[in-house]
């Protein structure tokens, strides 16, 4: 029991009527860890939580949670939290209504951390949630992700419509809390950058396919962008793995997928070459895009943005 | 067990939807009742018993109860990782007790309308003499049936969108009329009328309970192996 995994999910594939949402999905996420789940809108990070969680279907695969096929087995999915991005609440409800139900069923349930967290969202809970912003029903999400301490806390797009000081609350409670109740946490977002600091583990949707699953450590120096002359550019890269290409005139900018090696930052020196390190989000966005098409995958980076 | 009971107390968190609302529409159609009775009675008709049928307003709301305690609290409950099977356990539970008690209550109030000569204005508002001619149990009973059979009606509709969405709806609707009018085809195309009017009249409320329950338990098994596959 404690050696399985706390997520393993096995040839997952979700098709709906004309779209594969999900196609051939593996992954093995360890406990006690922060992944995060990226991807585009639509790429299918909604679908696969559902999943997981035990609410929504497979056409194919398995699932299994410490173990256990979640579905109908309260046991198992008492020990999960997934407060979804469009999350429905009873009519009516209003959001400390939302908070007591939780501590009905989260047996971890913190009341003294879903209190400040209130607090520091400023979130008025006699307002009824339907009447709350964008932001503000976030917040609720968000509150009862953390506050629930469940051993797997599914967050999705959690910071939709929160200021920049909301989200900084976010995450830095949530590592907070981590540090002190480790628990297995999986962050989908599309705000790469701004997360990337959280993660450990980074896994990578698009169209429906685990197109990275890496440490985010060996993803962080994975890649480099070297801009010069273009032809001493060209020389330098040799054949390793091409990301991305801009040229400017006689100026080219390329990155290439690889970790340099001390001899090679010497010689990118010499030749007036630039170095610079590719962020996770531009290494994500390259990776999910591939090569093939310069000019839209920039439009993407702008679409992930 | 545990988490059932745990599912009944989150619905009761609001505690209007379940409590509040019915006992205001009963309570609302109760005072209007009297006050049309005694207008009546001041106006001079006191030859006959005036009947009201506002005893059943709130057994309408069940209706619409069944819908909301689904499409507005399943999805909620999915995500307070709640299996489907203990939703559904705990809504029906806490459905199928608060029936009981207003039912009861519907017997109670029965028995001191007889005993006031119907409020002192001669009118009959819960102790119809259909039901209230039978023994307390089976009266209890058929306000119970009737209660259970809307909600499960309304749950059972709402299941089915749930899993089905639109499509679910209008093939669902679609299949009800044609049934319908295939019924009413066979009695006026065989000229059965007569002999329906004459079965119907012979319905008892024993007859209710029994074949209303028959009904209802038919209709929440058919909820449940909807619900099993039903998402947010």
């Amino acid at each position: 029991m404690t050696n399985a995994p706390a997520i393993q999910a096995t040839n997952l594939s979700k098709n709906y009527k004309e779209l594969t949402a999900l196609d051939q999905v593996n992954l093995a996420l360890e406990p006690n860890r922060i992944y995060g789940l990226l991807g585009r809108n639509g790429a299918g990070k909604t679908t696969l939580m559902s999943i997981l969680t035990g609410q929504g279907f497979a056409n194919q695969g398995t699932v299994k949670i410490f173990g256990h096929n979640p579905y109908e087995h309260d046991a198992t999915l008492s020990r999960m939290c997934f407060i979804r991005e469009s999350q429905k609440y009873p009519d009516d409800f209003r959001a400390n209504q939302a908070f007591k139900a939780a501590a009905l069923f989260y047996e971890n349930w913190d009341e003294d951390l879903a209190r400040e967290l209130i607090e520091a969202f400023r979130l008025p809970v006699k307002r009824r949630i339907k009447k709350l912003s964008r932001g503000q029903l976030s917040a609720v999400g968000v509150i009862i992700g953390l506050a629930s301490r469940a051993e797997i806390t599914f967050f999705d797009e959690p910071y939709l419509g929160l200021d920049a000081v909301a989200r900084q609350i976010f995450y830095d409670r949530l590592v907070e809390d981590f540090a002190t109740h480790p628990r297995t946490i999986v962050l989908s977002s599309h705000l790469i950058d701004e997360v990337a600091n959280l993660l450990e583990h980074v896994v990578v949707i698009d169209a429906g396919k685990i197109v990275i699953d890496e440490e985010a450590e060996s993803l962080r120096g994975a890649a480099v962008t070297v801009t010069g002359n273009a032809e001493k550019v060209a020389e330098f890269i040799g054949s390793y793995p091409v990301l991305h290409r801009d040229a400017l005139g006689s100026l080219a900018s390329i990155s290439i997928r690889t970790r340099l090696s001390q001899a090679e930052r010497a010689r990118a020196a010499e030749l007036g070459l630039e170095l610079s390190p590719v962020s996770l989000q531009q290494l994500v966005v390259r990776s999910a895009m591939g090569t093939e098409d310069n000019d839209t995958s920039d439009v993407n980076v702008e679409a992930m943005k | 067990m545990n988490r059932i009971i745990k599912v009944a107390r989150m619905q009761l968190i609001n505690k209007w939807t379940f409590i509040g609302i019915p006992l205001l529409i009963l309570g609302g159609a109760f005072i209007f009742t009297m006050a049309i009775f005694w207008l009546v009675r001041r106006a001079g008709g006191d030859e006959a018993v005036m009947y009201s049928g506002g005893a059943q307003a709130p057994m309408w709301y069940f209706l619409a109860l069944g819908i909301q305690s689904l499409t507005l609290t399943f999805p909620f409950s999915l995500a307070m990782s709640v299996s489907r099977r203990t939703f559904y356990l705990g809504t029906v539970l806490l459905f199928g007790i608060s029936a009981l008690l207003l039912s009861t209550f519907y017997y109670l109030m029965g028995l001191v309308e007889q005993a006031t000569g119907g409020w002192g204005l001669g009118g009959r508002f819960f102790a119809l003499e259909w039901v209230a001619d039978n023994n307390g149990f089976v009266q209890i009973m058929f306000y119970f049936v009737l209660m259970l059979l809307l909600f499960m009606i309304g749950f059972w509709i709402a299941t089915i969108y749930m899993r089905w969405r639109t499509s679910g709806m209008l093939v669902f609707f679609v299949a009800l009329a044609a049934i319908l009018l295939g019924t009413v085809f066979y009695l006026t195309l065989g000229e059965k009328w007569g002999q329906f009017w004459a079965w119907a009249i012979t319905w008892s409320a024993g007859g209710v309970v029994l074949w209303g329950g028959a009904v209802a338990i038919l209709m929440a098994g058919a909820s449940y192996l909807t619900l099993r596959k039903a998402t947010a």
